[in-house]
């Protein structure tokens, strides 16, 4: 008995001699959980002193636009994280819905290429459900090789060129103000009052909670587990084309490069809002911060006249001490 | 755990069905190297360029870079991780050393320090993605994808166009021959010796496996298990910095598209070689078979000129079947 408390202590890792104390722990989690708001707000008073062209009316719309696609593509990433998943097709699909509805536009009506895109999104977040869930891929895989699929199909389909003209509606919907604010930030708005009420309140929310808590439990708990992470790669593909839709429509064209660096914002934004990987933890309005102090930074970089690569380096920094830091605290918190 | 049951029990049955068991055990490997046999008898039997010995020794020299990009993903898949960050390093090492050459103004002196610096580079960088994922109890997959954001804008604030001054002797790396077999595919050949007893004879190489099949039972069998991990990435990036020297003598200028989708490449190499993607299981002589695989897969596509957009289409579709018929025996949800 003593010996093999002595030996596990003595051959495990530095850390498991490591005895944090509750209050540690504590700080530790509401760091976890706050860092994204703080952040915002410290980020916002450095803006009035170094930047005050930030505040420009005209930048301020544009941050508002990009804060609202991220914010929509967000959501549907922090779903899946939630339930201990991931997904990498979110830049490739988000694309995707861009080109169908403006190559298809032409003859049809939009509302028919407009159901296209949705029914074929909603088909890619099945497929990768079914991969990850029935045949055990795991995620990042199955959503990487998915990702790489999409963005071939893309370049077969367009031919590597930059196609049409992006159609009024969407153009409408991305950026007329109404009153103040940018009709994409009301669409922002109401998908994230939406999911807000879906976690909260209904029976599916919880057991997305549930799910991602623990899967084995839930699964003894009658939950049909594989049926929710299911469900939430499909929602998470479709809000990445509704996100898609209000981007071609802000930027006004489609081209290849179209929202490449949405997986990486997307991912970060949840996971700078407290959102941990280990699934079962975090919130949308910890999402909303972490997207929005995200769409700061990156517009600061511009706003300060750096040089473009940074912005980058930037994502990947934040990326990076967020990840270690709720990867610390979700280690602190399951001891 | 259940192979090592089923070995235990079949040893006890008569040992006349000896071929089944080696099949049985090696199913994945043997899979594989059927399928590289079918695919280039095929091709053989089709094209009169594929046949030539001309064609067959420069796909084993093309193979290289992902062979050593593939090593280094194997080396850490085996723990249960990923290394998302290696076509980085490899495109920051041969940036690097080429902007090296240009300043020392192609001076052969300098090959041997730079090659060494070259590694250096990568072993720290590979370094900090061990202490990183270790010490914060990260997802490797999130850390190193991180980190290779962070590269990649390191990169381009490098150099965004292809860097001259690489000297002639440098070049010798690719092109030396002796007879048609490049001196560089017999050293490659060396190297995956060397990997294979480093991965089936050495304690360390053991203790990767232990690691990616329970971090805890490793934990409590005395081997360090952060130790080993930190390991796992120094050698990753070790090989890919190699990878990037051997780009840079190939191109023979600083190419800031080195690398470019490698990362995924080597997965998929990993991944059709018959390594579990959840660690633990598989051998290095599967991802030699991935590698052959993928290269001659890349070489018959170019001799039967199938378009560039259709090339990255197939590439997703072989990767999204490969993904769907392997089952991983460690799924949570396999309810």
């Amino acid at each position: 008995m003593n010996t093999s408390s002595t030996k596990t202590s003595f051959f495990g890792s530095k850390l498991s001699g490591f005895r944090p104390t509750p209050r540690f722990v504590n700080a530790v989690d509401l760091a976890g959980q706050w860092a994204a708001p703080i952040m915002v707000c410290i980020v916002l008073i450095v803006a009035a002193l170094f930047a005050p062209a930030f505040y420009n009316p005209t930048n301020l719309r544009t941050v508002t636009i990009q804060f609202a696609v991220l914010g929509i593509v967000a959501v549907g990433q922090t779903l899946v994280l939630l339930v201990r998943s991931i997904d990498l097709s979110v830049s490739a699909v988000l694309a995707l819905g861009a080109v169908i509805v403006v190559q298809t536009q032409a003859g049809n009506s939009l509302i028919i290429s407009l159901l296209q895109a949705f029914a074929i999104a909603g088909a890619i977040g099945l497929i990768n459900g079914i991969l990850i869930t029935k045949r055990g891929v795991p995620p990042f895989v199955a959503t990487f090789g998915m990702l790489v699929f999409i963005q071939g199909a893309r370049l077969a389909y367009s031919k590597g060129q930059a196609s049409g003209t992006v159609p009024d509606l969407l153009r409408t919907i991305s950026i007329e103000p109404v009153g103040f604010i940018p009709a994409a930030l009301i669409v922002w708005l109401v998908v994230n009052i939406i999911f807000i009420f879906l976690l909260k309140y209904t029976r599916f929310g919880r057991w997305i909670y549930a799910v991602g808590g623990n899967p084995f439990a839930s699964q003894y708990a009658g939950i049909r587990v594989d049926w929710i992470m299911i469900v939430a790669h499909t929602i998470c593909s479709v809000l990445a084309i509704l996100g898609g839709l209000v981007l071609s429509g802000y930027i006004g064209y489609v081209d290849l490069r179209l929202g490449a660096d949405y997986n990486m914002n997307s991912i970060a934004a949840a996971i700078v809002g407290g959102t941990t990987f280990t699934g079962g933890r975090g919130n949308l309005f910890g999402t909303a911060a972490g997207v929005a102090l995200l769409v700061l930074l990156l517009n600061l970089v511009v706003v300060l006249g750096l040089s473009i690569h940074w912005q980058l380096a930037m994502q990947g920094l934040v990326l990076v001490l967020a990840v270690s830091l709720q990867g610390f605290r979700q280690f602190l918190l399951s001891r | 755990m259940a192979t090592t049951f089923e070995d235990a029990t079949a040893h006890t049955e008569p040992r006349t069905n000896t071929l089944i068991l080696f099949l049985r055990k090696n199913a994945s490997i043997v899979l594989i190297y059927g399928f590289i046999i079918l695919i280039a008898g095929a091709a053989a039997y089709f094209s009169d360029t594929f046949r030539t010995p001309s064609n067959m020794a420069n796909i084993l020299r093309q193979s290289i870079i992902l062979g050593l990009l593939a090593i280094g993903q194997s080396l850490v898949i085996l723990t249960g991780g990923m290394d998302i960050s290696i076509d980085m390093i490899a495109r920051t090492v041969a940036l690097t050393i080429a902007t090296l050459f240009a300043f020392y103004e192609s001076d052969p002196i300098f090959i041997l320090p730079l090659i060494l610096l070259g590694i250096v580079i990568g072993v720290v960088i590979g370094g900090i993605n061990g202490l990183l994922i270790t010490r914060t109890h990260a997802n490797p997959f999130i850390i190193t994808f991180g980190v290779a954001f962070i590269l990649r804008g390191v990169n381009l604030a490098i150099s965004t166009t292809p860097i001259r001054g690489v000297p002639k002797e440098f070049l010798s790396i690719y092109n030396t021959k002796i007879g048609l077999i490049a001196v560089n595919v017999i050293v490659m050949a060396f190297i995956w010796f060397l990997v294979w007893l480093f991965t089936t004879r050495t304690r360390l190489g053991r203790a990767l496996y232990a690691v990616g099949g329970s971090e805890r039972i490793a934990r409590l069998s005395a081997i360090r298990v952060n130790k080993t991990l930190v390991w796992a990435y120094v050698l990753s990036g070790f090989f890919a910095s190699i990878a990037g020297l051997f780009v840079l003598s190939r191109m023979g200028v600083g190419d800031p598209g080195t690398a470019e989708g490698m990362t995924f490449q080597s997965i998929v190499a990993v991944a059709v070689g018959g390594i579990s993607l959840y660690g633990g299981r598989g051998s290095i002589i599967g991802t030699l078979g991935g590698v052959l695989l993928l290269t001659i897969l890349a070489n018959v596509f170019n001799l039967i000129q199938v378009n560039i957009y259709y090339q990255q289409l197939l590439l997703g579709l072989v990767v999204l079947i490969a993904v769907a018929a392997y089952r991983s025996p460690r799924t949570v949800r396999s309810g």
